[in-house]
């Protein structure tokens, strides 16, 4: 007995450090599918998904004169708000090394771009400038954050070789911008992706988009519609290199600032209202605190403040808690997921496991899935399963999955296969897996976060997470339980943020500890998993 | 012009310059020699930050910008003569001037790439002389360089050093080639560990003592680094 059980330490000395954090992800991700609810609520998914599958077989470009409509909406909110964040980003990142600064920005980072949209909705109605500001507002947070990082990891030696009594404007572009110049237009390139597919998302909750469209033809069923405008969307994406040009800007510019549906007439007094009543909890929204302060009845303010106390607290324990458990479980469900379809996705797109035409194909299935918002795909798995956690967790799977399996995949081209390289499932496990992995894990890990911030969102499809009680809160017009539970989840976000940059680092350590590899952490393949 | 009185410059806690007193009169050509790590850099340095309003540096951490174009880089030397606006338009729409001017002074530092290639794209002796083509483009009175022909033939770095020399009125330089600094300056300075220990006009030294100088500093230092004795073999050759 005592040699079988040191001959199975001594095997068990063979897990090395990533197949122990493969296990407890997978362990719990297990868990957490166990517990959430994942019940399939659909009559007949099969005659559904059918019809799904013929509307994609035989797209109706021609169903609506709203299809290039709907593409032009969506390019110029993208462009139209990714200015403002230019506009906003660019000086924010000369002072972002106040901490007042990058406090704020964190926290309108944190606060995703729909619940932007649903705010401003309350103020400016379905004016383009809730779409615009919905946009611009946190990308120009992040733009404030990336830019200054960039700029502080410009060389310095630059700046001592320059003549004396330099102007500081010169000093600065010179000395600092033009370093940095390169993975800056890299960055805002790759962040006006991220604003088409969030401008086709902001459709569902009003503004003239893609989304919009998209709603409505897959509520009515009209598939062959919905699947025109998802395909020109991913063409869409996919063709940014080639229609994207940096002359065509000022011309795309113009043309969207023609294009945007009129401005409606923004009533002052409604916003006043929105922002000195509404926003209030119930209790404090009355005259009562002043009256009481005023008469100085101690006991009237004290009750009034008690009760406020009860009413956030009831909101946080009715709603919060349980939106905030949704949420974990949802992420971490999809976390595993993802994992999975990133390993496997990678492995059968690799033409020396899986041959050059496998491979072109699932490269080009994994394109698609990366380039569809997890929002929309969502949407049409809620359609085919009904509204559980399940719709949502394949949605996140998918694409995340999709695109780390793509991130990796770019670094597993560059591993070079050994002469005696067999071409199956071993060789591939033996040769380039233990290269890719590492890598594969720590964006998996960034994406965490990405992932969490979207769970929130895919609350407004009818998941009971966070997204879910902010959206009924608003729907109910109570605006101050909407504006504390968009509150926690900004917090959770910060929360998770700082957690997991701690997490990570203190993980690139062990492994690198346990010699099994370095992690070298593509910086560009990081910068797109980057929110 | 410049008087130094008892300098002590410390580096991680240790001493990397101690000098009790050095004075260089305007107009003078002054070469700073002596082993890798004797301090020569630092007091090069240390003299820019003094002399720095009218004075171009032509540092061995070159400072180039990698996007930027050959003219681009070249051009900082200059931003101090111009509004920031007419920097910033520069930047994306380069001024005639300029690029005549920079191009002139291409062809003296024998630079035969266009005015449009990035730095990026540049080889080693290239990249040397886009940064003392920068130095250059400062218009100074006074030039400090740390090495600047370093990564270029002798040749060429001879015939570049007289660019220099005639283009500035004062001249002081860190050098290795130890004829060189024979054969063009006024004055040799010493290091060695941090101490000056030669300071005299080129007329009162000769290869021999120059060359007693150096075993002074090898048997004080126990070990010539490689890299320096090789030089000397080379100086003997030339």
């Amino acid at each position: 007995m005592p040699a079988q059980l040191a001959s199975f330490i001594a095997k068990f000395c063979f897990v090395g450090y990533w197949q122990k954090v493969t296990l407890v992800l997978w362990s719990v991700a297990c868990l957490c599918f166990y517990f959430a609810d994942t019940e399939i609520i659909a009559l007949d998914p099969w005659h559904e998904l059918l019809l799904i599958a013929k509307g994609f077989i035989t797209p109706d470009f021609f169903a609506t004169e709203y299809l290039l409509y709907a593409l032009w909406q969506t390019v110029s909110f993208a462009l139209l708000g990714c200015c403002l964040a230019l506009l906003i980003g660019t000086p924010l990142s000369l002072v972002y090394h106040k901490p007042f600064v990058a406090s704020v920005c964190a926290f309108i980072r944190s606060i995703h771009e729909i619940f932007w949209a649903l705010l401003f909705l309350q103020i400016f109605g379905l004016s383009p400038l809730t779409g615009i500001l919905a946009i611009g507002l946190p990308y120009g947070a992040t733009f404030a954050r990336v830019f200054s990082d960039n700029l502080q990891q410009a060389p310095a030696t630059t700046m001592q070789t320059l003549p004396h009594n330099v102007d500081r404007v010169s000093r600065y572009i010179y000395g600092k911008v033009v370093h940095v110049l390169v993975p800056i237009k890299a960055y805002i390139r790759y962040r006006f992706e991220c604003a088409l597919r969030s401008s086709a998302v902001l459709g569902f909750v009003g503004m003239p988009t893609l989304g919009f469209y998209l709603e409505s033809a897959f509520r009515q069923g009209h598939y062959q519609q919905g699947a025109a405008l998802l395909m020109l969307f991913i063409a869409l994406i996919g063709t940014i290199p080639y229609w994207g040009r940096v002359k065509l800007l000022p011309v795309y510019f113009i043309l969207a600032i023609w294009a945007l549906p009129s401005i409606p007439v923004v009533d002052s007094a409604l916003i006043g209202r929105f922002l000195s009543q509404d926003i209030l909890p119930p209790m404090l929204q009355g005259q009562q605190l002043q009256q009481a302060l005023s008469a100085d009845n101690f006991t009237a303010v004290s009750d009034l403040l008690y009760e406020c106390s009860t009413w956030v607290a009831g909101l946080l324990y009715e709603q919060a808690l349980p939106g905030v458990v949704g949420m974990l479980l949802l992420a971490l469900t999809a976390l595993g997921m993802s994992h999975i379809l990133a390993v496997v996705g990678c492995a059968l797109s690799d033409k020396r496991f899986s041959g050059k035409w496998l491979a072109r194909g699932n490269r080009f299935l994994l394109l698609i899935l990366r380039s569809v918002p997890e929002y929309i795909l969502a949407f049409i798995f809620m359609l085919l399963l009904g509204p559980s956690m399940l719709p949502a967790m394949l949605a996140l799977a998918l694409h995340n999955g999709a695109l780390i399996a793509y991130l990796s995949l770019r670094q597993a081209d560059g591993v070079e296969a050994s002469r005696h390289f067999n071409g199956r499932l071993d060789g591939y496990a033996y040769e380039v897996l233990p290269v890719i992995y590492p890598n594969a894990m720590a964006l998996l890990f960034y994406r965490f976060e990405v992932i969490l911030r979207e769970t929130a969102i895919l609350g407004m499809l009818g998941v009971a997470t966070l997204g879910f009680y902010i959206d009924s809160n608003f729907a109910e017009i109570r605006f101050n339980g909407a504006l504390l539970l968009m509150l926690v989840a900004a917090l959770i976000n910060i929360a998770v943020d700082i957690a997991s940059r701690k997490v990570l680092q203190a993980s690139l350590l062990a492994s690198n500890r346990s010699g099994l590899a370095d992690v070298v952490l593509n910086k560009k393949a990081l910068s797109a998993c980057q929110r | 012009m410049l008087a130094l009185s008892n300098v002590v410059i410390h580096f991680d806690g240790k001493e990397a310059l101690n000098i009790a007193s050095l004075s260089i009169k305007a107009g003078e050509k002054v070469a700073i020699v002596g082993p890798s790590g004797s301090g020569k850099s630092t007091l090069v340095h240390h003299i820019y930050e003094l002399l720095r309003p009218s004075a171009a540096l032509c540092s061995q951490r070159q400072g180039l910008v990698e996007n930027l174009s050959v003219y681009h880089n070249i051009f900082m030397g200059a931003l101090n003569r111009h509004s920031w606006f007419y920097n910033l338009i520069n930047l994306a729409l380069p001024f005639k001037q300029p690029l005549n001017e920079i191009g002139q002074i291409m062809d003296r530092l024998e630079l035969s790439c266009p005015l449009t290639q990035p730095t990026a794209s540049l080889s080693g002796g290239q990249r040397q002389r886009v940064a003392l083509g920068r130095a250059l483009f400062q218009q100074q009175a006074v030039f400090i360089g740390d090495e600047p022909f370093s990564a270029l033939d002798p040749i060429m770095g001879q015939r570049l050093l007289a660019e220099v020399l005639s283009a500035h009125d004062t001249v002081i330089m860190v050098l290795h080639d130890v004829n060189m600094a024979l054969e063009n300056f006024d004055r040799i300075i010493g290091l060695q560990a941090g101490q000056k220990i030669l300071d005299c006009p080129v007329d009162e030294l000769n290869f021999e003592t120059l060359q007693d100088f150096y075993q002074q500093a090898g048997s004080c230092q126990q070990n010539l680094t490689a890299e320096y004795s090789s030089e000397l073999d080379l100086a003997k050759n030339v």
